[in-house]
């Protein structure tokens, strides 16, 4: 309880923002960022909280500078300016993702695997920098400084039950098809959801805080569907995101 | 892709900045887009103030995180590879091929970057 009262008075999100952000939605990133501070299944709070911090330090890291730069990123060697201890191939990945998704390609997977990452611990990786990246850009788009990681829990991960997950197209295993489709005719248990399959945590925290913005019906915000579909679009484009 | 089903809209728009999109404060919402993406926060401040004298301060704001959760979400489908969903993927061929959309596919970028190596 003390620990949880501690927490709660250190995170500080969206504070003193001069515009209307929404009570549920600085609610339930709060809550995110305090789960991340704590041990998940793969990775403990203090490298999840690592992970944050390495995504924020890619921006300003000399070698992504110089694979931007490049045609293929994969043509530039060397090392990654970097501000913790995670696993060099943790580094690898996590810079690629935040500076250069464009970019991506599946020998960064394969090259993680054969380098000691297991196909969990990636995609929950993945799923903090994405979460980092949603709650970073929000508040840098309001003009405000991005939040100040947690000091995360040294407790080692939970780990998890194994889920039911199959092969079927992406290069991570997948959450299996439910077989429905959404009010809209999409497969509700979209690809994008179940990317994340490995690692259920990790689809509740991302999600938790993207449908505080975005949902396939009843937008739970102020501008209409086609101003929202064009954003998404143009942010997916300027992203060169297939998906 | 939803604006498709959102209303009449010119799709080349979102490739291309200098077409009218025909979505309302389109112009607008896709320059705020684009200085986001490109983290030029200078630029972002001012089209910020433009956007609330235009649109209204909780309309920015759900831009703005609208924006914010797209550039989370398309490194997930980035880094992991997954492919469209079928019902999309039948009903956007065309739209993706008339787009060149399809140069993004990830056996694409895969074909294209990782033949490279040092």
């Amino acid at each position: 309880m003390d620990e949880q009262m501690g927490k709660s008075a250190q995170t500080k999100l969206f504070e003193n923002c001069a515009y209307p952000v929404r009570q549920a939605t600085i609610k339930e990133y709060v809550k995110v960022w305090e789960r991340l501070s704590e041990s998940g299944p793969f990775w403990s709070g203090h490298d999840r909280m690592a992970i944050i911090r390495e995504a924020r330090q890619s921006l300003e890291c000399e070698l992504c500078r110089r694979r931007l730069n490049a045609l293929s990123p994969n043509a530039v060697a060397g090392e990654h300016d970097s501000v913790t201890d995670l696993p060099p191939i943790a580094i690898d990945v996590i810079h690629r993702i935040r500076t250069d998704p464009a970019r991506m390609s599946k020998s960064v997977f394969d090259n993680a695997l054969a380098n000691g990452m297991t196909d969990n611990e990636y995609v929950e990786l993945v799923g903090i920098v994405a979460t980092s990246v949603v709650i970073d850009t929000l508040h840098q788009g309001l003009g405000l400084d991005v939040p100040e990681t947690l000091p995360g829990s040294e407790a080692p991960p939970t780990g998890q039950e194994p889920p039911d997950v199959v092969d079927d197209g992406a290069w991570v295993r997948l959450a299996p098809r439910d077989g429905e489709l959404n009010e809209v005719g999409i497969p509700r248990q979209a690809n994008i959801i179940r990317a994340m399959g490995l690692v259920p945590a990790a689809i509740a925290f991302f999600f938790t805080v993207m449908r505080q913005a975005y949902y396939i019906t009843n937008l739970p915000i102020s501008i209409s569907r086609s101003q929202a579909e064009f954003i998404a679009a143009r942010v997916s484009a300027l992203n060169q995101c297939f998906y | 892709m939803l604006l498709r089903g959102s209303g009449e809209y010119e799709l080349q728009a979102v490739m291309d900045t200098t077409i009218d999109s025909g979505v309302e404060h389109g112009r607008l919402l896709g320059q705020l887009v684009d200085t986001i993406i490109s983290r030029d926060w200078e630029q972002v401040a001012t089209l910020r103030e433009e956007c609330v004298t235009v649109m209204g301060a909780q309309e920015t704001v759900d831009a703005i995180a609208v924006a914010s959760a797209f550039n989370g979400i398309t490194r997930i489908a980035d880094a992991t590879g997954i492919p469209l969903d079928s019902g999309p993927a039948e009903a956007t061929a065309s739209m993706r091929s008339q787009l060149a959309i399809n140069d993004f596919s990830y056996s694409e970028k895969s074909r294209k970057y990782d033949r490279v190596s040092v």
